[in-house]
């Protein structure tokens, strides 16, 4: 062992292996030395991530009465081995809940639940599956997982964080994509290269956004750094999310563990190397937009003057705006600038495109520093055109996404130590070298670009693909189980998690690609497995034997995530305004948040929307959301945190929100349950928890009830406020109304209320 | 070897290599088991933040810094130049090249510091009059003035002075101390972040936990009203009814947790509430400063409306690390405010005024309770300023040579380390870059930045990425 050890520090520091000591070094074979001519070791070769999908059939097990699907059968052969039974199967309230937690993320209501209790029928399960998937809010609940891949945010990050308008249109996207069961294949494609592959399809312009979430920063004066920056997270976003590999580790250097060459980073990379952000595409059909064109030819036709008159008040203001941010920018921006458009080589192209958002000031803006006789003119110029405005046809609808400025490619090259300045050889693009060592065969594309994204969306969902299909099943079952069968979604690689159940990865890998990559399908298949139906319980002699639970002898207890938490308590209030899609909705923020991080929507029943419609700013994330561990957006997320926190407990016991939304649900159980405390805390539970309480804690609750109305009678009588239902209800105190709220507030707090069990 | 087993051996080895290697092998441990496994397994750590066993004995148990936001302009506050003189309204030399500026100045010419200066203390260390209450601390300082960066502009330059890298999305100095050592003091939050104006550029990623898990993320103290987000019960709501309700939270949450007593997330749960509820009164208690004396508020400045700001956040710097906060950050012009592109005078006459009294007071009364020894304090802004000017009367950003300097904390003071070019352009003797400021604050707590890793995309990730070296100097 000191052998081993000392081993790593000496591999660490001769190669300054990213300076750290990484200890799967200890396992690397010692004597296995790289063959002349490879590039790759035979064991980087054998690599199970990079071998075609090959499962077996169904093992076969000694309790086979327990296998309802195949996926049973991969999961209790490893249980046998270890001598291991499977849970009993969780009692029909906990499934009801699981399977409404984990399709839509919101709990059944009564009548669901009812429903459900009532029938008595052997599939009344399986019906509920299909029902939640057919539900539009199973969208709304599996979208915000992939936004978390996406790195979506509606801001730039950086200083200005400036606002980004129409990427809510890429969240509609996903939910779209997800309620229609888009087969995960065709949705890829239209991630990676819709603009080049469905020219004509608006939406699948929207989904070539899911690389334009990078942060940025539009006023920075090097562009060729920024350029690179904003390649570099393409990459490694796009290596991380369809692959399943850390593709960052190979930006300086051939990675440490992986077989990923330093060439191979900017292989990948070269496919997007003709990329630019397109954020004012009108998003109406060509007829529409031929259409709209016209009559705002119209209306340009009669205001041609006034328009040209109040120019020629900005023109000075104008100049000098221009000069100033032209002369920040480096040399070689502002020798871009300089050259007439057709001289300008792509990177130019690129460069000049970048500069015109920075250097052109609003209209507005200019026009505010107008003094004197000149502001005067504005106004009455504005006056004039303002009776125009009958003829002036209104915004276009504007979706945000990528497009290529020309067809001729910007070219890529390796770079020493990842720094932009530091060019090696020029690369094309390629994928992986192990698993196909020449450039990529490029086929023209009728979009006018270069056709490299086209390429590699291609090659992702080729059928024999060894990556995309495993690594998108994984998430699946990431998702529905809390850990995946790797449990570092985004990590295939050496240094990622070991998978616990390799056949069945497989297995679901390639039944998802024959069922014609639907993700719905797959959701089925796993949630009908008794696997998935088993029970959380805790059992102490299979703990013994697996204490982490990798072989799944139970149901992986797990909280909701901030999102669902909050949309849980709106709807266990009534009150979720279940409105879905359109530009994004601001919530009230909580006292001590900076000035400005964003105005409340005045539209009360917008603050009440579900939370993946909440307004997401890079640097100000909503405090609710954030609190519980909603990713940070400035990388992509596949495994989000679980942490337990005091700021969590005081987000949902101190505000204002919460307690409205208490007594909301308080209202609504006293109109149902009048003013027999028994029957408030029956209904309370039932909405809730959607189970009765048994008699300890009922007795728990009505104790509470007596002692707080005591407390707060006392208050009352101290001139102190307390919060009560907008409901009345005859032989109920106003104590005793605001007990109740503080019940309800109570239990929202409760861990039963935020854990899916 | 089949890879499926080799993986396993790797895996498992990463335990034993973590046991083995360090006093950080427990810590490291149980925080790679909660990252891998989201299962409730029964060693899960319940407290993250519980004390840690450090790697060496440390000489600091907390950092207050001092973080003049906008970039202090070296050249004229610990870094003479006299040659500037000399050189004054002429072009940059060729010598230099020409550095690529935020706002394309280096086209500019020469502008002498208008400052007077004078050497302080057996020491010798020399200050300008903009810092005259600091000077008479010359003694407790270490000052060096071969810092270099990598940005150029705020945001990436404010983030790299906090996690290293001019790109978010890293854990920051005070989130990696909290992974190390854990809090002192469980009824408070660790890692407190104060800022005076406006937002600090760049926002909560400055103070973020990265990819390290989000207890360990700095907590930015509010200015006006309670420090924390909603700390106040609000006024619907009495004591007695908030203790009352919080009970009854309690014993739904261990009705819930009969038969799980397995699941530790759900005991931390039910603890994370009473703790909350701790906080709620032991958060207004530190920071209430009506509980010091006049006197004490004087020697920060309290009394005066220019240091009023700064001197009230680090009387409160010192109450929370007289408290067991690990890590307080004191912005001084947050939102970029030093950030002298014109009017040079102005600005930092402003700004060196305004924290001028307070920083000076903040080293008296740490001395004063004996403090200081167990506090380290740095000084500092994310790059200096170019010695050319900029619209005639200001200075550019200059992340190639600039001056930070540290106090107290195991610190050997009265010394001045390194130097920058004879115009103060460039670092050019033991240059030091932010890696080394990092690894050597880490040490000084007793962290080693090298063993102080964490398992984040298949990479053992570290404070200082790739780099670090101790600036052993300073401290031996």
């Amino acid at each position: 062992m000191e052998f081993a050890l000392n081993r790593i520090k000496a591999v660490c520091l001769a190669s300054m292996v990213c300076g750290l000591m990484l200890p799967t070094a200890i396992a690397e074979p010692a004597t296995e030395t790289k063959p002349a001519k490879d590039k790759f070791r035979a064991d980087q070769r054998r690599y199970w991530a990079f071998q075609p999908l090959n499962p077996p059939s169904a093992p076969r097990v000694a309790d086979s009465a327990w296998v309802r699907n195949p996926i049973d059968a991969f999961v209790l052969a490893k249980l046998e081995e270890k001598s291991l039974k499977p849970g009993p199967q969780a009692d029909k309230i906990t499934l009801l809940r699981r399977a409404h937690f984990d399709l839509t993320g919101v709990p059944p209501t009564l009548a669901e639940v009812d429903a459900f209790l009532a029938d008595a029928s052997p599939n009344a399960y399986e019906k509920v599956v299909d029902q939640l998937l057919a539900s539009p809010k199973y969208g709304e609940r599996w979208a915000r997982h992939w936004l978390d891949l996406a790195r979506f945010a509606e801001s730039d990050g950086f200083r200005a964080d400036e606002v980004r308008p129409n990427a809510w249109r890429y969240r509609d996207y996903v939910i779209r994509a997800f309620n229609s069961d888009k087969p995960y294949n065709r949705f890829v494609q239209e991630q990676i290269a819709g603009d080049e592959m469905w020219p004509d399809d608006l939406e699948a312009h929207v989904a070539t956004a899911f690389n334009r979430h990078y942060p940025d920063e539009y006023n920075a004066q090097n562009l060729r750094q920024r350029r690179q920056q904003i390649l570099d997270d393409v990459t490694d976003t796009t290596g991380a999310v369809f692959m399943g590999l850390t593709f960052e580790c190979a930006r300086c250097h051939d990675h440490k563990f992986d077989p990923i060459l330093h060439s191979d980073y900017y292989r990948l990379q070269a496919f997007f190397s003709n990329v630019s952000s397109d954020d004012e595409f009108p998003m109406l059909s060509k007829a529409d937009y031929s259409e709209y064109q016209r009559k705002l030819g119209i209306w340009q036709g009669k205001t041609a003057e006034i328009r040209a008159e109040m120019q020629k008040l900005l023109t000075a203001a104008r100049t000098k705006s221009r000069k100033a941010r032209y002369m920040a920018y480096v040399d070689e921006v502002q020798q871009a600038l300089d050259k007439p458009l057709p001289e300008r080589s792509p990177i130019e192209l690129w460069m000049a495109d970048k500069a015109k958002y920075f250097m052109n000031a609003t209209d507005e803006s200019l026009a505010a520093g107008l003094k004197g006789e000149a502001k005067d003119q504005w106004k009455k110029l504005q006056a004039e055109l303002d009776k125009f405005k009958d003829l002036h046809p209104g915004q276009v609808p504007k979706g945000t996404g990528l497009t290529e400025l020309t067809a001729t490619p910007i070219p890529t090259h390796v770079l020493s130590a990842g720094a932009y300045n530091r060019p090696l050889d020029e690369v094309q693009p390629g994928v992986l070298q192990i698993l196909q060592p020449g450039p990529a065969k490029l086929e023209p594309v009728a979009s006018g670009s270069t056709g490299r994204r086209t390429a590699l969306a291609k090659w992702l969902t080729a059928e024999d693909n060894p990556l995309t299909a495993r690594v998108m099943a994984n998430r699946i079952w990431h998702y529905h189980f809390g850990r995946g069968i790797v449990a570092s979604p985004s990590d295939f690689g050496r240094m990622g998690e070991r998978r616990t159940h390799p056949e069945l990865l497989d297995w679901l890998a390639k039944e998802f690609v024959k069922n014609g990559w639907s993700m719905k399908q797959l959701h089925r298949i796993i949630m009908t497995s008794n696997t998935y139906r088993q029970s959380s319980n805790y059992r102490s002699d299979a703990a013994e034997k697996d204490p982490e639970n990798r072989l799944l002898w139970r149901y992986h207890r797990h909280r909701l995530e901030s999102e669902a938490v909050r949309d849980t308590a709106l709807s266990v209030a009534g009150v979720l305004n279940p409105a879905m899609y359109g530009p994004s909705v601001r919530p009230p923020l909580p006292k001590g948040m900076p000035d400005g991080a964003w105005k409340t929507s005045p539209d009360e029943a917008d603050q009440r929307r579900r939370s993946i419609y909440t307004f997401i700013r890079r640097n100000n994330l909503y405090p609710m959301l954030d609190v519980f561990d909603m990713p940070d957006t400035h990388l992509s997320c596949g495994r989000r945190g679980e942490t337990t926190t005091a700021p969590q407990a005081l987000t949902y016991l101190n505000n204002e929100q919460t307690i409205d939304w208490a007594a909301k649900l308080a209202g609504q159980v006293l109109q149902q349950a009048g003013s027999d405390p028994s029957k408030q805390v029956e209904l309370v539970y039932r909405m809730a928890y959607s189970r009765q309480p048994n008699n300890s804690e009922k007795d728990t609750a009505l104790t509470f009830f007596r002692q707080h109305q005591t407390i707060l009678e006392e208050r009352v009588k101290a001139g102190g406020k307390v919060v009560t239902p907008a409901t009345k209800v005859a032989g109920v105190s106003t104590e005793q109304a605001a007990v109740l709220v503080d019940f309800c507030h109570a239990i929202f707090n409760s861990s039963e209320f935020v854990y899916i069990n | 070897m089949d890879m499926t087993e080799q993986h396993n051996e790797a895996w498992r080895s990463r335990r034993d290599f973590l046991r083995r290697t360090s006093g950080l092998g427990g810590l490291a441990l149980s925080s790679l088991l909660a990252a891998d496994a989201l299962s409730a397994a029964p060693s899960k750590e319940v407290n993250p933040l519980a004390m840690k066993a450090p790697h060496h004995a440390p000489k600091a148990k907390s950092v207050i810094w001092l973080f003049m936001e906008g970039g202090p302009s070296h050249i004229d506050t610990f870094d003479p130049k006299p040659m500037l003189e000399k050189l004054a309204g002429q072009p940059l030399p060729a010598s230099f090249g020409k550095p690529v500026t935020a706002m394309g100045t280096a086209n500019n010419t020469l502008m002498p510091s208008k400052r007077k200066w004078k050497q302080y203390g057996q020491s010798g260390t020399w200050v300008s009059d903009w810092y005259n209450h600091v000077a008479q601390h010359a003694d407790d300082l270490a000052v060096v003035r071969s810092c270099w960066a990598d940005g150029l502009n705020h945001v990436g330059s404010v983030c790299q002075m906090n996690t290293g890298s001019i790109l978010g999305g890293r854990p920051s100095m005070g989130a990696w101390t909290l992974y190390g050592l854990g809090a002192a003091n469980q009824d408070l939050p660790a890692f407190v972040v104060l800022a005076d104006e406006k937002p600090v550029t760049g926002g909560p990623k400055n103070w973020s936990s990265g990819f390290l898990p989000g207890t360990y993320q700095g907590t930015l103290f509010r200015r006006d009203g309670a420090p924390i987000l909603y700390l106040d019960t609000p006024e619907t709501v009495g004591a007695k009814q908030q203790r009352s309700k919080l009970d009854l939270i309690g014993k739904l949450n261990r009705q819930f947790s009969q038969q799980k007593e397995d699941d530790t997330d759900l005991q931390a749960r039910l603890n994370s509430y009473e703790l909350a509820y701790r906080m709620q009164s032991a958060a207004p208690e530190a920071v209430d400063l009506t509980q010091e004396s006049e006197a004490t508020k004087k020697l920060y400045g309290m009394d005066e409306e220019r240091t009023a700001k700064y001197g009230s956040n680090l009387l409160l710097a010192r109450r929370l690390v007289e408290r067991g906060v690990r890590f307080v950050e004191a912005y001084c012009g947050s939102g970029s405010l030093w950030d002298a592109h014109t009017d040079m005078e102005g600005n930092h006459s402003k700004w060196c005024g305004a924290s001028d009294k307070p920083i000076a007071g903040l080293l008296t009364d740490l001395k004063a309770r004996g403090l200081l020894d167990e506090t380290l304090v740095v000084w500092g802004g994310e790059f200096g300023r170019t010695p050319f000017n900029e619209q005639g009367d200001g200075r550019d950003h200059n992340p190639w040579g600039f001056t930070i300097w540290m106090a107290g904390g195991g610190i050997k003071p009265g010394q001045t380390l390194g130097t920058t070019d004879e115009i103060g352009l460039r670092a050019v003797d033991r240059p030091v870059h932010v890696h080394d400021i990092h690894a050597t604050i880490l040490h000084l707590l007793g962290l080693n930045h090298l063993d102080l890793t964490y398992m984040h995309n298949g990479r053992a990730e570290r404070p200082t990425i790739v780099s670090g070296n101790l600036i052993k100097e300073l401290y031996s």
